[in-house]
């Protein structure tokens, strides 16, 4: 049976890639320090594949069809999406086998996931799986969200999703070593008259929640409330689905930077598999 | 007409210019927005780039942030368009003490 190795969640702004130096030196130092922190933990740990959780961004699905989660089941992706984001665009690998057990998984425990034979990666996925592997060829099986168009699964939904989906990584029979990784939050605005600002009173609590293991006052949380901390707060929904796959384990918060050229709160935590 | 043809429509324009961008393809030039229904204000609009009437006529908030990327919109430029539309907030969450 695979064993969850590795479980960590970390904000995804683009510009973390396309304007990496407008963030002051001490904030890089700690941001990329802590990811650094996990791929080296990565490699120690050989890791075989990966199963990143982020979220949809009009990239590959549209209002005619937008699902709430889609597991991509293809041998390859292709990313980045984004023509100006700068990371080599090429094919990653996926891993058939586990993403359809855990499609099956899922299926089975009461969620209905669509999937995709082929998906594109944008910056959500691309930024930090390229800062875990930069030669982007460890196999990474993506799990898409919705954290964009109404209506949106429910937060708490997300963390049962993910409770599921640990469920079903760690009784895949065809590997051994498996990391879970969130991409995306925390607050942020986007497209909207407040873009640029940042709640790091928001960013800290979620923070704490987490560190605590006391996520109910999150879970409960209703959407119009939650974005009161910017529309990109819906984000939180890889990091609780994370959360949920590793629980009753807590995380461990690495980084947390308030990055206003990158317009986002930046963090970084991880979840101890041992523990 | 609805709101979705103008959300349909910057979706196109959006994508066009990233489908095949490692091939040095820019499929935005020449882009033909004639066969979507918009009304005159959306295409004008979408035609002058015009990021403030865009969010005002309920363009999506994540794809009005990929249009400004794709149209070369700096951050501090955007913002600068779009802040004078905010609304004073009077809810607090949760997490605020």
């Amino acid at each position: 049976m695979a064993e969850i190795v590795l479980a960590y969640c970390a904000s995804h702004a683009p510009m973390m890639s396309s304007a990496r130096t407008a963030a002051s030196q001490e904030q890089r130092d700690h941001f990329f320090g802590a990811l650094e922190h996990v791929k080296q933990e990565c490699v120690a740990r050989d890791v075989q594949a990966c199963v990143f959780l982020s979220n949809e961004h009009f990239t590959n699905f549209f209002l005619e069809n937008f699902p709430q989660i889609c597991i991509g089941l293809g041998e390859k992706n292709w990313g980045p999406t984004e023509e100006w984001l700068p990371i080599d665009k090429t094919w990653i690998p996926g891993h058939p086998g586990l993403a359809n057990h855990i499609a099956e998984a899922t299926l089975r425990s009461g969620f209905d996931p669509a999937f995709s034979h082929q998906l594109e990666l944008d910056h959500g996925i691309m930024t930090v799986y390229y800062e875990l592997d930069n030669d982007m060829r460890l196999p990474l099986v993506p799990i898409v969200q919705n954290c964009a168009v109404a209506p949106l699964m429910p937060v708490r939904r997300c963390y049962e999703f993910g409770k599921a989906v640990g469920e079903a990584i760690r009784s895949y029979r065809g590997l051994e070593r498996v990391a879970i990784i969130g991409a995306g939050g925390l607050s942020h605005f986007i497209g909207n008259p407040r873009v640029g600002d940042i709640d790091e009173e928001f960013d800290e609590w979620f923070l704490d929640h987490l560190v605590r293991g006391d996520l109910d006052d999150v879970l409960d949380i209703p959407d119009s409330e939650l974005e009161l901390a910017g529309n990109g707060s819906h984000e939180i929904r890889s990091w609780v689905a994370v959360a949920g796959a590793m629980a009753p384990t807590n995380a461990t918060r690495l980084a947390y930077e308030a990055v206003l050229p990158w317009i986002t709160g930046m963090a970084v935590a991880e979840w101890d598999p041992n523990r | 007409m609805s709101v979705y043809q103008l959300n349909r429509c910057v979706y196109d324009w959006v994508r066009a210019g990233e489908v095949n961008s490692h091939a040095g393809t820019d499929g935005r030039i020449g882009f033909d927005d004639s066969g979507y229904e918009l009304t005159d204000d959306e295409r004008k609009a979408f035609q002058a780039r015009d990021v403030a009437s865009l969010y005002q006529l309920g363009l999506h908030e994540v794809l009005l942030n990929r249009f400004c990327r794709a149209a070369g919109f700096a951050r501090d430029e955007y913002r600068a368009l779009l802040a004078p539309l905010g609304v004073k907030e009077e809810r607090r969450g949760r997490w605020q003490r």
